[in-house]
């Protein structure tokens, strides 16, 4: 629900000064006013130990999967850096994901590059970085791969689609599971090995049914073919999906994923499981903090104009569909209220008819749950200055 | 990095430990490294895969280097393209040459091969016969082929694998421009890939090669860091009779020089263009 009727009322989880203790409430004003006099407004603030324990819990809900963080999430060298200290792979997409990587010095031999659709320079590209998985979905991209197929190891994206996934991946790429056998045998012709299936469900999915439909079906899939080619197929790759709790609901990605360690159980053991979760692991470790710059009363409404909008960091708003749970640190009487972009345009606002207590210029709005596909896809219009990201907890912590 | 895993293939992937880095350099798109390891000395890798380590290197180039110079047996000018780590040029210079000419596309190739592979060049890029060129090796061929330079003897392509910078130097256009450097009875080699797992590369060299010349082969010799047995290297002349000297005269050529080598001497040399019948196979079917 990106734009909201001006009727409806946005529903949004919201946190005031009369929801939260005021000693929390104050401690967080307190270290957000701290970083912008120190860095300015707005910020993105990315604490690493948050994203440290959602790596954790995912690795601890799916012990047998190799998680390859999905760069595109949040393309980043500071969330980078904590990714390559887990033991993380990484799923890159383009040249300037490698690049970033590169920088970083993470070995090629740590990363899958899954998009399906690639120029040949990108090919070369990305073998030159290291990379030697590649997805494809279709007999055109597999031919592409003809001159490379002694050093490559590619993956076949079926399309299974959640229908519950706010973001539909599966519309644009993937081949229809009943097209798997005459690609696998058509690669074979060509010389290229089929290492095994990937897929991606959809994004922000509500349960994990989907997942384990495609697990179901993968195995199939791939034992059917094993019982008669003569090199065997042994990776399946289960993508992303996992949801990040903009509802502030105290989502269990154990819970969540219980269906899916279930489905995974019944492969045999010799099978290499990996997934390329996104927007899981670092949605809940990046906080968005904006400054009210400018303040009117309009058609009724308290209008607060912010300092970063939907060009800006809530630019998922748009994108991605999300929704974010915003925070002020003020509570007593609300009234009607739409917080605004710093934009000329007028589709450039956060949240429209928010039930707000009264908020005054130089106070903080902070955004939750802002990690994923947010900076991601920001934009450059009006020339306004990015949210700068300032790091928490660079240094993991000595438990 | 305590660990270098070469990502030459997806199946499978050698491992160095990295016991002491001496350099990385990343430029857009180019990872150079050069690191020692316990069982190597020192090992250069670009773009995740091993280029030359001190250990073996001595076979590839004496290969490279004596088995097209002692076939010919009085080349005077040779033109060496790429082999900025200076192993090419240490080796040509051994024979009795009037002029060598090496290009590379980046001097701080060679600086950094200097100071970190000192064994590699070994002072051969002080010798007064050389003339550096930094260029472009297809930029060097295009030109020198349109000029009226006295043409060369021998021709070393001692390129970096076709996906990289080397990537022209395995293309029809440089192949024909090189001949066109090349005298009439003169001879060029190059570096082609282990065909064990990288068929391609001698395919597509015969397809290309093969049309220019009327005497196009290959010659083989194991580099154990190469991983995947055989090295090939593709021969392209015009005089026939080149790849099969007389032994006698090898041995006196070979004799006369003293070279000391480790790898190359006459019966090698004569031996390394009996191929095993999968790279027959391999050529046969491009
Ligand atoms: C190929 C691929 N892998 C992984 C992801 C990450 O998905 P998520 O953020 O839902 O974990 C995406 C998202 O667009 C994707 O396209």
């Amino acid at each position: 629900m990106t734009q909201t009727s001006e009727n409806q009322i946005d529903t949004r989880p919201l946190l005031t000064g009369d929801t939260v203790s005021a000693d929390e409430a104050q401690a967080a004003a307190e270290l957000y006013r701290e970083l912008i006099s120190q860095h300015g407004s707005p910020l993105l603030v990315f604490d690493a130990n948050v994203l440290r324990e959602q790596f954790r819990s995912l690795q601890a809900a799916l012990p047998k999967v190799e998680l390859y963080y999905a760069v595109k999430a949040h393309p980043d060298a500071n969330i980078i850096k904590v990714i390559d200290e887990l033991g993380g792979g990484f799923d890159i997409a383009s040249a300037g994901e490698m690049d970033l990587l590169l920088d970083h010095q993470v070995s090629g031999r740590r990363t899958i590059h899954t998009h399906p659709i690639k120029k040949d320079q990108e090919i070369r590209d990305a073998l030159r970085f290291g990379a030697t998985t590649f997805v494809v979905d279709n007999f055109h991209e597999l031919k592409k791969l003809v001159n490379y197929r002694s050093r490559v190891g590619v993956l076949l994206r079926v399309s299974f689609r959640s229908a519950s996934a706010k973001v539909d991946l599966s519309k644009k790429f993937g081949c229809s599971p009943d097209e798997v056998l005459a690609l696998v045998e058509q690669a074979e012709q060509l010389g290229i090995h089929i290492k095994g299936l990937s897929f991606h469900v959809g994004s922000q999915v509500e349960d994990a049914s989907k997942h384990v439909e495609a697990i179901h079906a993968c195995r199939q899939l791939m034992s059917q073919i094993n019982r008669q080619a003569e090199k065997p197929l042994s990776v399946l790759d289960i993508g992303g999906g996992f949801p990040a709790d903009y509802e502030l609901a105290g989502f269990s990605i154990n819970t969540f994923c219980a269906p899916i360690r279930n489905a995974l159980a019944e492969l045999p053991s010799d099978w290499h499981l990996i997934a390329e979760p996104g927007r899981y692991l670092i949605a809940p470790a990046v906080t968005s903090i904006t400054s009210i710059a400018g303040k009117s009363q309009r058609n009724g409404f308290a209008w607060y104009y912010l300092d970063d909008g939907i060009y800006g960091s809530y630019s998922g708003q748009l994108f991605d569909h999300a929704t974010y749970p915003l925070q002020v640190f003020r509570g007593g009487q609300t009234a009607a209220s739409i917080i605004a972009g710093p934009t000329c345009d007028s589709i450039d606002i956060v949240a429209e008819n928010i039930m707000l207590p009264s908020l005054e210029i130089g106070d903080l709005v902070v955004g939750h749950q802002m990690g994923a596909y947010t900076a991601a896809t920001k934009t450059r219009f009006n020339s306004l200055p990015d949210a700068k990201l300032v790091v928490l907890n660079a240094s993991a912590r000595v438990d | 990095m305590k660990y270098f895993k070469e990502t030459l293939y997806d199946a499978v992937c050698q491992e160095y430990r990295v016991d002491k880095l001496y350099f990385e350099s990343k430029t857009e798109h180019q990872h150079l490294m050069i690191f020692h390891n316990a069982m190597l000395g020192r090992v250069m890798t670009l773009d995740g895969i091993v280029q030359t380590t001190e250990a073996d290197e001595f076979i590839y180039h004496e290969m490279l280097a004596h088995v097209p110079m002692l076939a010919h047996g009085q080349a005077k000018r040779v033109l060496i393209i790429g082999g900025g780590d200076g192993g090419m040029l240490r080796e040509v210079v051994k024979h009795p040459i009037a002029h060598v000419t090496q290009v590379e596309i980046d001097q701080s190739v060679v600086d950094m091969a200097i100071e970190y592979l000192p064994k590699h060049s070994n002072g051969a890029y002080n010798d007064a016969r050389l003339n550096l060129v930094i260029d472009d090796g297809f930029n060097f061929v295009n030109t020198f082929a349109a000029s009226d330079n006295e043409k060369f003897d021998v021709i070393i392509s001692d390129s970096t694998d076709p996906i990289g910078p080397g990537e022209v130097l395995f293309s029809d256009d440089f192949y024909r421009l090189a001949k066109a450097c090349l005298k009439s009875d003169g001879i060029m080699v190059t570096q082609n890939g282990v065909p064990f797992f990288q068929a391609d590369e001698v395919q597509n060299t015969q397809t290309r090669m093969g049309a220019l010349y009327r005497d196009m082969r290959f010659y083989c010799a194991p580099i154990p860091t190469y991983y995947g047995g055989f090295m090939t290297f593709a021969w392209g002349t015009d005089n026939t009779s080149a790849s099969a000297p007389d032994a006698a005269d090898l041995n006196h050529r070979f004799e006369a020089l003293a070279l000391e080598t480790r790898y190359y001497n006459p019966a090698i040399h004569t031996a390394s263009f009996a191929l095993p019948q999968y790279i027959h196979k391999a050529i046969e079917s491009a």
